[in-house]
């Protein structure tokens, strides 16, 4: 049986990865090249389904190429297949082939499709790699394969000015992130002794697996290695200071958003966190960064959400701040596993209803020509599927019962209250807080979207005030729903099969709650704060309601500043272009320094050896051949004289 | 004399006759010709003596890249390519030369041929294989420098080539080619009646076959 | 064999080689002349070294690393040569060097016999 697991795991990963080779070789083929992308993530669906079956109550080890001969250090590059990664596979791949399905349709006018399918494809065998990784350097391949692709897919229009600095941006934050990853990781193998995830477990926690609270006085070498990882964990999952490469990531195709900056990629980080919790479960310093970072990124990302004037980009925040609802659940230690499984819900659960969230705004952004919410107010409505997509999407979002977002949420608010009084209490306070007001802010976010998306403009002057300001600012945010190099979407008809995607994925965000029962944690839902979070999205369906009253975009009673600020973020991509100044400053200085200080030695020994060849030549002034005969002469007279003396 | 004896001494009679005429030879290409032959000819020996690898590297570096390059330098510098008078030295040099080289190798071989004595040479000692594991095993970092210095002399070669060719050696006034300062004096006038006039000035009539050209040394 | 051969030959080339050093005028007759030199001293090594007993593979080892050194002293001295060539037009060793620093004081613009 297990040599079925193997082949199977092994497959998985193998698969897509030569699919993205194949479409890569046939991208002249676009039919062809697209039918393999389809079919490699069909079957790697139905292979992870395989997986899923296999790993009922029980984890086998998969070998790949076998050890790396390093010396001391083991690096098995072994990959796990348990029930986590079984259930994390199928979500991805069940992600992947809805994104895969529905590019066939979005991008038929895109003369690069067959191109973008194989980078898809590519993604797709890195995560998987990821997600089925016993190894830490297996999971940083896949990472950094990740963080490439991402690379590519969000400049794939590379045309556009705004797409490439948008791929750049978001790539140098990763890596520069990556840079604290990689030590982490160093520094958790090197103790160790070996990268496998289990050995590294067993030997930073004390050889007891899993623990249940933190009983030891903090290591500094692992509270150091922890919080490095969480770093480059805060890059991929855009937690505070590491965000704003997300919003401008969705100037790649919508579909390439729904796959990667929604369902999957951004989410690697928490299950890397969730496979060594073990290791966070002891250390309480890296637990409070991790969850004041969650904490700060959550209620952030859902303030700027609420204005923004790009249905993508409003999105992109949104994620922001799931993602670090997902993180925080992993700040808590409760019983063996339980907070991972929490946070691999909300996970799962988010993978769900975003994706279907961004391919249907895609789909709604083929028909009526633009992302902005200006371009999109009432499109939704009377669209069928669509609407009812939207619908789907946006509620569990919100966290309405009985979808599948309300599940999750309460697994990381039972996660929270459950904490309250353990040995995190103010952690758990502050956590607790930031949740609450979370949920009302997404719920708000959420209601302004919903109506914006389906009730038409009304007159007003007010209104054509606000209205303007948006739309001068929709009209900079316009582009960058635009995905085709012309600027212009042309309205053409859904194909059954894009159609039929967004709605198989709203039928699962609708059902997905039976799927989280086999995720070790199940369902947890605290009754208070079930209660709690009811309130909360009730009122705040309620007032934003009343704020959007007559037509109105909700956001404009904030004033057009509101709008502007959060579309840029705040302006925090000014600091990273100080950052970046700052270091080609430094680097400047180190050229200089290298060339007039450490540089002048060298030269220093060629002039000194042109004037000791001057001064030589200025002694020697006899032709070469009497200076030959002379010395030789003298040579051999000393030689006669020795060998006759020593005879 | 064993089989080994007398073929390495075929051997050697002509690698040591080739040399005589590689060093004795009016002709300029004959020269390195003959060099060839002596070369090929202590690869021979190399083998005889069994250090194969020694025998094909001698073939691939000196015969195959050295004397190659000893020809490329003849062209560049339009030495005659015929027999030629110009570039016989004075009788006395020549003489003194020869004393000097027979002196030396008489030397040679009163100190060496003692020292060994009638040593014989029975074993196969040095394969190729164990040459390989001395070579990275214990002489590795002498193997290293010499890659450097190996850089060092292209770096050196390349850097002399770009200097000659761009000029930026300062120019100086020419000179005229004294004779060497320490000749007898009756001597000298045989001395310029058998010189016959080097292809150095510009003004100078070449009297002699060397179609020097003077537009490298004018650039 | 006898070991006395090789030394024999060793020093036939060594004499050679001197001979071409000394009796030349001509650069590369002179180069010539150092690698006949060269080339008996590896004959010598290798001999020697061909010996029983003798340690570390000294003596092929030491061979190719002479022919190694060799190679790179007459990529430099023909070099030289070459520049020679194009700053004096003609590569004689027997005549007085050209300075390139400040002027003799004896100079003569005569020309060329």
């Amino acid at each position: 049986m297990s040599v079925l697991t193997a082949v199977t795991v092994q497959l998985l990963v193998v698969l897509p990865a030569v699919a993205a080779l194949a479409g890569l070789l046939l991208r002249r083929m676009r039919a062809v090249s697209g039918l393999v992308a389809v079919v490699a993530a069909a079957v790697a669906l139905v292979l992870a389904v395989l997986e899923f079956a296999e790993t009922a109550g029980r984890s086998d080890v998969v070998d790949t190429f076998g050890p790396l001969p390093v010396g001391e250090l083991q690096i098995p590059l072994t990959m796990l297949a348990d029930r986590t990664s079984a259930v994390i596979a199928v979500a991805v791949a069940i992600v992947g082939l809805a994104v895969q399905v529905f590019s066939v349709w979005y991008l038929r006018d895109d003369l690069r499709y067959p191109v973008f399918a194989a980078t898809v494809s590519l993604f797709l065998a890195a995560m998987l790699l990821v997600v089925q990784s016993g190894d830490l350097v297996l999971t940083l391949v896949g990472w950094e394969v990740m963080g490439w692709c991402s690379f590519l897919l969000i400049g794939h229009v590379s045309a556009r000015e705004s797409a490439r600095r948008a791929a750049y941006k978001a790539f140098l934050v990763t890596r520069v992130a990556d840079i604290g990853f990689v030590l982490g990781i160093v520094i958790l193998a090197g103790g160790a002794g070996s990268t496998e995830i289990g050995t590294v477990v067993a030997h930073w926690t004390g050889g007891s697996g899993t623990s249940t609270a933190a009983l030891v006085t903090g290591n500094p070498t692992l509270t150091a290695a922890l919080v490095l990882l969480l770093s480059g964990i805060a890059g991929k999952s855009g937690l505070v200071p590491f965000h704003d490469w997300l919003p401008d990531a969705m100037e790649g195709p919508t579909p390439a958003s729904a796959l990667i900056h929604a369902a999957t990629m951004v989410a690697a980080g928490t299950y890397v966190v969730a496979r060594l919790h073990p290791l966070f479960a002891v250390d309480e310093t890296s637990r409070v960064v991790l969850g004041v970072l969650a904490g700060l990124t959550m209620v952030w990302a859902a303030l700027l959400a609420f204005a923004q004037s790009d249905v993508k980009r409003m999105l992109a925040y949104s994620t922001l701040s799931q993602i670090a609802v997902m993180a925080s659940a992993l700040a808590f230690v409760l019983a063996p596993g339980e907070a991972p499984g929490l946070a691999l819900g909300h996970l799962f659960s988010h993978a769900m209803f975003k994706s279907l969230l961004f391919l249907a705004v895609g789909w709604l952004s083929v028909l009526a020509g633009g992302t902005a919410f200006v371009a999109l107010r009432g499109r939704a409505l009377g669209r069928g599927a669509l609407y009812w997509s939207l619908a789907i999407g946006l509620a569990s979002l919100a966290g309405l019962p009985p979808l599948v977002g309300f599940f999750s949420k309460e697994g990381v608010l039972f996660a929270a209250e459950e904490s309250l009084d353990g040995p995190d209490a103010a952690l758990a306070w502050f956590l607790l807080i930031a949740l609450v007001v979370t949920v009302g802010l997404t719920a708000a976010y959420c209601t302004r979207a919903w109506l914006l998306l389906t009730t038409e403009r009304e007159g007003g002057l007010a209104e054509l005030e606000a209205e303007e300001g948006q739309a001068e600012s929709a009209e900079e945010a316009a582009p960058a729903g635009d995905e085709s190099p012309t600027g212009a979407h042309e309205l053409r008809p859904v194909t059954m099969a894009a159609a039929l995607t967004v709605s198989v994925l709203a039928v699962l965000t609708v059902v997905g709650g039976l799927l989280l029962i086999p995720l070790g944690s199940g369902i947890h839902v605290g009754l208070v704060m079930a209660v709690v979070s009811l309130v909360v999205v009730g009122l705040a369906f309620v007032g934003v309601r009343a704020m959007g009253a007559a037509g109105h975009d909700p956001a404009a009673l904030l004033g057009p500043a509101a709008a502007d600020l959060s579309d840029r973020g705040f302006g925090f991509d000014a600091v990273y272009v100080a950052v970046g100044r700052a270091v080609t400053a430094l680097a400047r200085l180190v050229v200089r320094l290298d060339r007039d200080v450490v540089d002048a030695y060298p030269r220093g020994t060629a002039s000194l050896t042109g004037i000791a060849g001057r001064a030589g030549e200025k002694a020697h002034r006899a032709a070469p051949s009497t200076g030959l005969l002379a010395v030789v002469l003298g040579v051999v007279l000393v030689a006669v004289a020795g060998v006759t003396v020593w005879h | 004399m064993t089989t080994r004896d007398i073929v390495f001494a075929v051997l050697g009679v002509i690698a040591s006759v080739s040399a005589i005429l590689a060093v004795t030879t009016r002709n300029l290409v004959h020269a390195a010709l003959w060099l060839v032959v002596g070369l090929g000819t202590i690869a021979g020996c190399y083998v005889v003596l069994g250090a194969e690898l020694v025998a094909l590297v001698q073939v691939l570096i000196y015969v195959g890249a050295v004397v190659v390059l000893v020809l490329f330098a003849l062209m560049l510098t339009r030495s005659p390519m015929g027999p030629n008078r110009d570039l016989a030295s004075p009788w006395w040099q020549r003489l003194l030369a020869a004393l000097l080289a027979v002196s030396v190798a008489v030397l040679l071989a009163v100190t060496l041929v003692p020292l060994v004595g009638e040593g014989a040479l029975e074993s196969k000692n040095g394969n190729t294989k164990a040459v390989s594991s001395a070579i990275f095993g214990t002489w590795v970092w002498p193997f290293e420098l010499l890659s450097v210095l190996l850089l060092a002399a292209l770096i050196g070669a390349f850097a002399l080539a770009k200097i000659a060719g761009a000029g930026l050696v300062r120019r100086p006034r020419r000179r005229r080619v004294r004779p060497a300062p320490r000749r007898p004096a009756p001597a000298a006038a045989d001395a310029r009646a058998t010189e016959t006039p080097l292809p150095a000035e510009p003004a100078a009539a070449p009297a002699g076959a060397s179609p020097s050209n003077r537009e490298g040394s004018r650039s | 064999m006898h070991l006395w051969l090789p030394m024999l030959l060793a020093s036939v080339l060594a004499g050679a080689g001197t001979h071409g050093v000394l009796a030349r005028r001509n650069a590369v007759l002179v180069l010539i002349g150092v690698e006949l030199i060269l080339n008996a001293a590896n004959v010598m090594f290798v001999a020697l070294g061909a010996q029983d007993g003798s340690p570390m593979q000294t003596g092929q080892t030491l061979t190719l690393f002479v022919i190694t050194v060799a190679a790179a002293e007459i990529c430099v001295a023909l070099a030289v040569v070459l520049a020679m060539f194009k700053l004096q037009g003609h590569i004689d060793l027997s005549a007085s060097p050209l300075l390139t620093s400040a002027e003799d004081s004896a100079v003569d613009e005569e020309p060329n016999r």
